[in-house]
């Protein structure tokens, strides 16, 4: 599924809205709707890290594009492990691309926006295990769609690296924007046979979907 | 609501005193006094938090001008849920089409209310739009907007008080606090 052109203040409405990995990324993608703020659930994947044959083996995928804005916007809401992880693959997203402009947005963050908004009921709905809600998906799809937000433990780790890695090869991000060069498309082939092999783990992260 | 509101208690830490917020509203008049020298200056406050430093900075500048009020609903909000859309509560009560317009707000974090107010008042052609914020809290910003004239940056902390609430309490406190995060989670 190409989210590209989703999302643009049609979340609610949409019968193709995203499925979205964790019902934080839900929950932001309406407050972004409600301020009319245009966004884009996972558009682009970043290759962050290739083998000495050239061949993707790590990559990042922000969870939102907000076009208007030109940032991506990264939500961790899980724990401590994983948020190093995501730090650590945002500062070699921001060393290789520096002309990226993305902002982490931390559990701490998010938990303050929804005491603001009144949304203490949410707390505990959106953090931890119990946030976690991978929607139903065909294969190919759930590879695309998943995020390391909605998975646990190390299988979470490669199921991640799976989905982010079948993006690259599956979703054409914009081209314009990441793993530019002539070693893209040598890129992309590995990438996709990686992918093919690991979208089996991915796709066991499969469950219901958010309320 | 489970939990009776104390005033006195409730706050873990004073950030602001009276005293400072005083000070810097006047230097910040002063600065917005010799800016807006000659030009029609209307402030334009968004309710409801921004209603004490609107009152305290309007008479700390030294120029005629408007005032206006405007109000928009909150995410959240059980009222606007159906809409699932910012709705415009309060709008303008005339016309800034040629006015420079001083946007007056509590505080800024996210900068989506601001982005928001600033593209609908751009749309109604002021000569200039500008904005001055009492508290900026830019950890914990997702929309960037250009801040003309701020009062105080702050860590990123829950903050009442000086018109700021928190489940529509403790906007009448004088100064600027922390809020107990115990308090979060009793209060409905």
């Amino acid at each position: 599924m190409d989210h590209r052109n989703l999302g643009d203040n049609q979340a609610e409405a949409d019968p193709m809205r995203p499925a979205f990995a964790h019902h934080s990324e839900a929950e932001l993608a309406r407050i972004l709707s409600f301020y009319e703020v245009r966004w884009q659930y996972e558009p682009d994947t970043f290759p962050i890290g290739w083998s000495l044959d050239g061949a993707v083996i790590e990559s990042f995928s922000p969870d939102f594009y907000l076009p208007d804005l030109d940032l991506y916007v990264e939500l961790t809401t899980l724990k401590q492990t994983l948020v190093r992880k995501k730090n650590r693959k945002l500062r070699r997203l921001r060393e290789l691309y520096p002309d990226v402009r993305i902002k982490l947005f931390y559990a701490r963050d998010f938990r303050m926006l929804l005491i603001k908004f009144g949304r203490l009921g949410l707390l505990d709905e959106l953090s931890g295990t119990t946030g976690q809600a991978t929607p139903p998906r065909e294969p190919a799809a759930a590879a695309i769609g998943a995020s390391a937000d909605g998975m646990a433990g190390a299988d979470a780790d490669v199921a991640a690296v799976a989905a982010e890695v079948a993006a690259e090869a599956h979703v054409a991000p914009d081209a314009g924007r990441a793993g530019r060069g002539r070693r893209r498309g040598r890129r992309r082939r590995s990438a996709a046979r990686t992918a093919a092999v690991m979208r089996v783990d991915a796709a066991s992260f499969a469950g219901p979907a958010p309320a | 609501m489970s939990r009776p509101v104390d005033l006195a208690n409730d706050i873990g830490e004073v950030l602001l005193t009276e005293e400072q917020i005083a000070a810097r509203v006047a230097e910040l008049g002063r600065k917005i006094s010799a800016d807006y020298a000659g030009k029609n200056l209307t402030l334009v406050s968004v309710l409801k938090g921004s209603l004490p430093f609107m009152a305290d900075l309007m008479r700390q500048i030294a120029l005629p001008l408007r005032i206006d009020l405007m109000e928009v609903s909150s995410y959240g909000g059980t009222a606007t849920e159906s809409s699932g859309l910012v709705r415009i509560i309060k709008d303008l009560s005339a016309s800034i089409s040629g006015e420079d317009v001083l946007l007056v707000e509590d505080i800024i974090d996210t900068g989506l209310t601001l982005n928001y107010l600033v593209r609908y008042l751009r749309g109604k052609n002021p000569a200039s739009l500008k904005i001055c914020t009492l508290l900026d809290k830019p950890a914990r910003r997702l929309v960037e907007i250009p801040v003309d004239y701020q009062g105080f940056e702050i860590p990123d902390q829950f903050v009442v008080g000086y018109g700021l609430d928190y489940s529509e309490r403790y906007r009448n406190l004088r100064f600027v606090g922390v809020l107990r995060p115990e308090v979060y989670s009793s209060l409905g």
